[in-house]
């Protein structure tokens, strides 16, 4: 049913509330685990400075050590969780709006299940914000999983 | 410096209206800003990262000129667009400071910064500071200044759009606020809007774009202004020469206007603060390589002084018109001369008294307008990244996720867009003058600790935090007795010229106090270095590596990369 499944990742509590889950769905169905960190363009703008977007645009991400740490940090946990289920898995980043970079990631690649995290923001947060899940979930024709991160205790 | 803006410093400027501009609404003019503004987000969106993977991999890069043409979009504002020309017509040979001041400032920049702030290579200019000097402290306070300047610097470019932007829209009216204010709030408005709406395309601004419609906009403005009234032909940038005879002598004549101690302070702060600019310095850290840095300058230069060369004509040009059409231009006894508003567009009251048709004083508006937004926009961002970078995902979060910086980022926008409009409503003084107290901020602030950090290596953190808070508390005295009267605060003790210290506003004017600021911070930077600890040798060998003469090898490094995340 499943082969690939894709759990985008920006190293939040959010992004891994839906690492276990995706795992155990890899694993019952003999799939490949792919996790992406997009390095959100907005925030090297607002954070870094336009330059940097500049840096990122000519691909000199090398020069950027802290913001591959956190990619590297970030899809780590997913292949550290994958691993320990001896789950194949491949790590990936990219750069550019985080819900445009997860949609052409699911176009260019043979994706079959969206697996992430929902922060289920409200108030201010969510008119500054937006939400990352929901954009995926209205502009992709795959299934997506939305793992809400407060979900836990409900159960 | 009272004495200069006296037509400026009491009367309420909240009805700010540029006498003989023409204010209603025209439709082309309108158009044609609101195109610039498109123009400079289809290209950003065109050139947008690619959402694609494969990015590790060298992309394309950007050579000296395009580089060059970089740093002059990014420093062409309303203060050079509009303010430089302002002055000169207002203020005469005083204005020259303003040009001397901010060419000069980029050799500096040349000979001393700019391969090596390549070479250091961070992201944000308080990264430096924090990372140099080894303290939080240290790092906020740059935060806070670069913050600051953002805020100061803002004012003077709100006060341009708002001016400028009555010819174009007119009096839009907004209930309990003048045309002027209106147009403030209007403009502040979209440049918030735009900065949203690149950050959420991911079109980050292209610079060398927006140089070339600025620059054609501001030189067809001269050429056919000097064309039209037979002022000049091909060279306005000399033929305005043959003018100064009839020019009134306030005009053409040395130190009539601003003493000669006031135009060495002006020009000197102008200079530092050029080499204290956060985002003037960071452009350095991303360029590809130390020569590329230096060249990219020279060519900067040569690209602002496009701009800077002509202003000085267009000016001459403007006081002449405005003489012959609305009524002497200095002060006599049964007129005040021109005000600070109309001189503050007179590159467009220029167009437009020449009688050009409608569109094309729209386009040198437009141009106005289009270089303060995309300026503000830049310091707008360099203000959010120093409170979401420095401040809150280095010092308050570490674990801080892009989402929670893209929060605190857009927040601290909306926060300098509020501040700047509120400032912007009844500012203190001529769009030069404002944006100069932000380079006297980065002057006395910045420039020492960039300047010491790289060149001294015993430099360290308890003589960074001493000059540091000494740079501030010297530019906020001046700021106290000369500006902050103008709005209110203070105004009991202010006297009738509304500075509370004449004495002191003439050793240390506001607009220049970086000629006192900057010996005495280095002096005080330097005093505690030495008899503090000396910085530990990380700290010595990474300012080494800052001017180590072996060339960096970007190429190398980017393929290592590529190899290592496969």
């Amino acid at each position: 049913m499943y082969d690939d499944i894709l759990v985008p990742t920006d190293g939040s509590e959010t992004a891994e509330a839906a690492v276990d889950q995706a795992v155990d769905l890899a694993e019952k169905y003999g799939a490949t685990v792919h996790a992406l960190y997009v390095v959100d363009v907005d925030a090297t703008n607002l954070a870094l400075g336009t330059e940097q977007v500049e840096r990122v645009r000519r691909g000199d991400l090398d020069e950027m050590p802290e913001v591959k740490a956190k990619a590297d940090e970030a899809t780590g946990y997913v292949a550290d969780a994958a691993a320990e289920r001896g789950i194949a898995v491949e790590e990936h980043v990219t750069a550019g709006s985080p819900a445009r970079a997860i949609r052409k990631f699911v176009e260019d690649n043979d994706v079959d299940l969206v697996v992430m995290g929902s922060h289920g923001r409200s108030g201010l947060s969510r008119v500054v914000l937006g939400s990352v899940a929901e954009k995926v979930l209205r502009r992709t024709r795959l299934p997506v999983l939305v793992v809400d991160v407060h979900g836990d205790h409900v159960e | 410096m009272s004495a200069l803006f006296e037509a400026s410093g009491l009367v309420a400027q909240s009805g700010l209206l540029p006498e003989g501009l023409d204010v209603s609404f025209k439709a082309l003019p309108a158009v044609m800003v609101t195109a610039m503004l498109a123009v400079f987000l289809a290209i950003g969106y065109v050139f947008k990262v690619a959402d694609t993977e494969g990015m590790w991999v060298a992309g394309r890069s950007i050579g000296n000129v395009e580089n060059g043409m970089a740093i002059g979009a990014n420093w062409m504002s309303a203060a050079s667009y509009l303010g430089m020309a302002a002055l000169i017509a207002t203020s005469g040979f005083y204005g020259l400071s303003f040009v001397v001041g901010w060419s000069t400032g980029y050799f500096i920049l040349l000979i001393f910064m700019a391969a090596q702030m390549r070479r250091f290579g961070k992201y944000t200019a308080p990264d430096f500071v924090g990372d140099r000097f080894n303290s939080d402290t240290a790092r906020a306070i740059a935060a806070v200044t670069t913050f600051l300047i953002g805020f100061v610097y803002a004012i003077g470019q709100a006060r341009g759009m708002g001016l400028v932007g009555l010819y174009i829209f007119g009096d839009i009216g907004i209930p309990g606020l003048t045309g002027y204010q209106s147009m403030v709030v209007l403009m502040m408005a979209i440049t918030v809007g735009y900065l949203t709406l690149s950050g959420m395309l991911g079109a980050t601004k292209n610079m060398a774009v927006q140089y070339v419609i600025l620059i054609v906009a501001f030189l067809a403005g001269l050429y056919v202004v000097g064309f039209t009234n037979g002022y000049s032909t091909v060279l306005p940038h000399i033929e305005y020469g043959a003018m100064f005879s009839a020019l009134a002598s306030e005009f053409s004549e040395p130190f009539v206007t601003g003493g000669y101690y006031l135009w060495i302070a002006t020009a000197f702060s102008l200079v530092v603060g050029t080499c204290g600019l956060p985002h003037v310095l960071v452009r350095f850290y991303t360029v590809e390589s130390e020569r590329t840095a230096r060249w990219s300058t020279v060519w900067g230069l040569f690209f602002i002084c496009l701009l800077y060369l002509s202003a000085p004509a267009f000016a001459a040009f403007g006081t002449d018109l405005y003489a012959e059409n609305i009524g002497p231009v200095y002060e006599t006894a049964n007129s005040a001369g021109m005000t600070d508003a109309a001189g503050d567009v007179i590159v467009v009251l220029a167009a437009q008294l020449s009688n050009l048709p409608t569109w094309f004083v729209g386009l040198v508006a437009a141009g106005g307008i289009a270089a303060a937004i995309a300026t503000t926009a830049g310091l707008f961002i360099a203000g959010s990244s120093a409170i979401s970078h420095d401040i809150y995902a280095n010092i308050i979060n570490e674990d801080a996720t892009q989402r929670q910086q893209v929060l605190v980022g857009r927040l601290s926008i909306i926060a300098l867009g509020a501040i700047t409009t509120l400032a912007a409503l009844d500012p203190a003084a001529p769009i030069a003058a404002l944006v100069s107290y932000a380079f006297s901020l980065a002057g006395a602030v910045l420039f020492p600790m960039f300047f010491l950090g790289l060149w001294w290596e015993n430099t360290n953190r308890q003589g960074a935090l001493a000059g540091m808070s000494t740079g501030l508390t010297i530019w906020a005295i001046p700021m106290v007795n000369e500006v902050v009267p103008a709005y209110g605060i203070l105004g009991g003790v202010a006297g009738a010229d509304g500075v509370i210290s004449a004495t002191l506003a003439q050793w240390l004017p506001a607009i220049g106090s970086a000629l006192v600021a900057v010996p005495v911070v280095f002096g005080v930077t330097i005093a505690v270095s030495l008899v503090t600890a000396e910085p530990d040798l990380a700290t010595k060998q990474l300012v080494r590596q800052c001017h180590s003469p072996k060339p960096m090898d970007r190429q190398q490094s980017a393929e290592d990369a590529v190899s290592g995340d496969d």
